[in-house]
This record gives C-alpha cells, structure tokens and sequence, in this order.
C-alpha cells in the first residue's frame, strides 16, 4: 500500500511528458501540375455564300452558283500565335488547278472565327473544287471541304 | 510528244488569274497576307502594281518581308514572300 502514493506520482510525472509527443506531421502539399494553355488547334470548317458580322456562315452550302463568293468559315482555339492557311483547288479528275492561296497569323487567346472567302467576277467555270485550311506550317491539310459550282 | 500532252491538258484547266480573295478574323490585329514566289525579272515595285496597282507601294512588301530581304533591290527568282492584303 505504501507504494501506491509513489505510482500515482509517477503517473502523474510521466503524464505531461505523454503531451510532449511530436504532432503528426503536416500533409504534404498537394503536387503542383503545371497546365500548359491549350495549343491553338481546328475545331470545325463551314462553306457558304455569305457570312455575318461574326464571321460565321449564314447557310452552310456545297454548291454554289458562278457568281457567288465562296466563303469558308473556320473556328479555331487554344491559346499562341495562330497561322492559318486556306489554299482553293479546281479539281478535275486526277489533275488540280490552284485557284487561290491565302494566310491569316494571329495571336490567340481562345476562340475564333476566321473566314477566308474567293470571288471571281467572269464567273466560275463549273465543276468540283476543294478549300485545304492548313494550321501552322503543317505540309498536310488539317482538313479539307469539297464543294460544287454549277 | 508527252510534253505536248501535257500541255493540252494543262490547257485544259480554267483560267484563275482574275480571282479574288481575302480574309479576317475575330481576333484582333489579325494579318492577312498571300505567298507570293518571285519569278526572274521581278522587282518589289511590278509585284507592288500587279498586286495594289500602284508601284509605289512596294514598301507594303519589303516591310512584311525584311526578315528575309535585306536590300529591296535584291529579290531572287524561287523567294516566297508575302504579299500584304490591300488595305
């Protein structure tokens, strides 16, 4: 019995050392993932005959009469420096004709509408054409919309 | 005689030269420009009258190409420049 006074003591010494016990250590940072923007990139071609103040096509066609102006309305995204190229081709059978050739380059922040659009004022000779819009430097088409005049 | 096959049959393709284009975009200060190849006996102001009509506007080019001419005199047949849009 004479020993029990000098165990509570010792409780008592060793409860505030129990206390002294290292917090468990903080939760790492969550890791940081560095988001690049998006690159510029093509979302989707349309041809038309007139287009709006937005520079979108009114009435998708395929077809044209010989004395419209050819419109191609192309949405672009992503963030950078954006070089857009549409080059127009008759074509008969295995052989093309370039019509025409035309580049726009501008700095992105997101969404655009460009439009590229041809006219000939003697009319176009009747027969299946093509518009190519080519993103940057690429050699190969990002993609390509045939279409008809006649 | 394959020569002259193939120049009937490039004979048959139409005539574009009379066409015209351009382009714009919703992004601001967007440049609208065409490739042009120079052919011998160019200079930038027959390209500046065949292009805006008026030689005098040669400027318009060698400013949009003076990272690859460096004296507007010299242009070389196979350089491909850009041709501004009229404005």
């Amino acid at each position: 019995m004479r020993k029990l006074p000098l165990l509570l003591s010792l409780l008592v010494l060793a409860s505030p050392a129990c206390k002294k016990n290292e917090p468990p250590p903080p939760p790492p940072p969550p890791p940081t993932t560095t988001t690049l923007p998006p690159a510029p990139s093509l979302s989707s071609v349309t041809l038309g005959n007139a287009i709006g103040d937005d520079k979108q096509v009114k009435d998708p066609l395929l077809v044209f009469g010989v004395k419209d102006t050819i419109y191609a309305s192309v949405q672009t995204a992503g963030t950078g420096h954006v070089k857009l190229r549409a080059l127009w081709s008759f074509v008969k059978g295995e052989k093309t004709a370039k019509v025409d050739e035309t580049t726009i380059e501008f700095e992105s922040s997101g969404p655009n509408t460009n439009e590229f659009h041809v006219s000939k004022p003697s009319g176009w000779p009747k027969g299946d054409y093509k518009v190519e819009i080519f993103l940057g430097d690429a050699e190969v088409p990002a993609t390509t919309k045939t279409f008809k005049v006649g | 005689m394959a020569t002259d096959e193939k120049k009937k049959s490039d004979d048959d393709m139409p005539d574009f030269s009379d066409v015209k284009s351009g382009a714009s975009s919703t992004a601001p200060a967007a440049e609208v420009f065409e490739m042009y190849e120079i052919k011998p006996g160019d200079s930038l102001s027959k390209i500046a009258k065949r292009v805006y009509g008026h030689g005098n506007e040669w400027p318009k080019i060698f400013e949009a190409n003076k990272d690859l001419i460096q004296d507007p005199n010299k242009i070389f047949p196979g350089q491909k420049i850009k041709i501004p849009a009229k404005s």
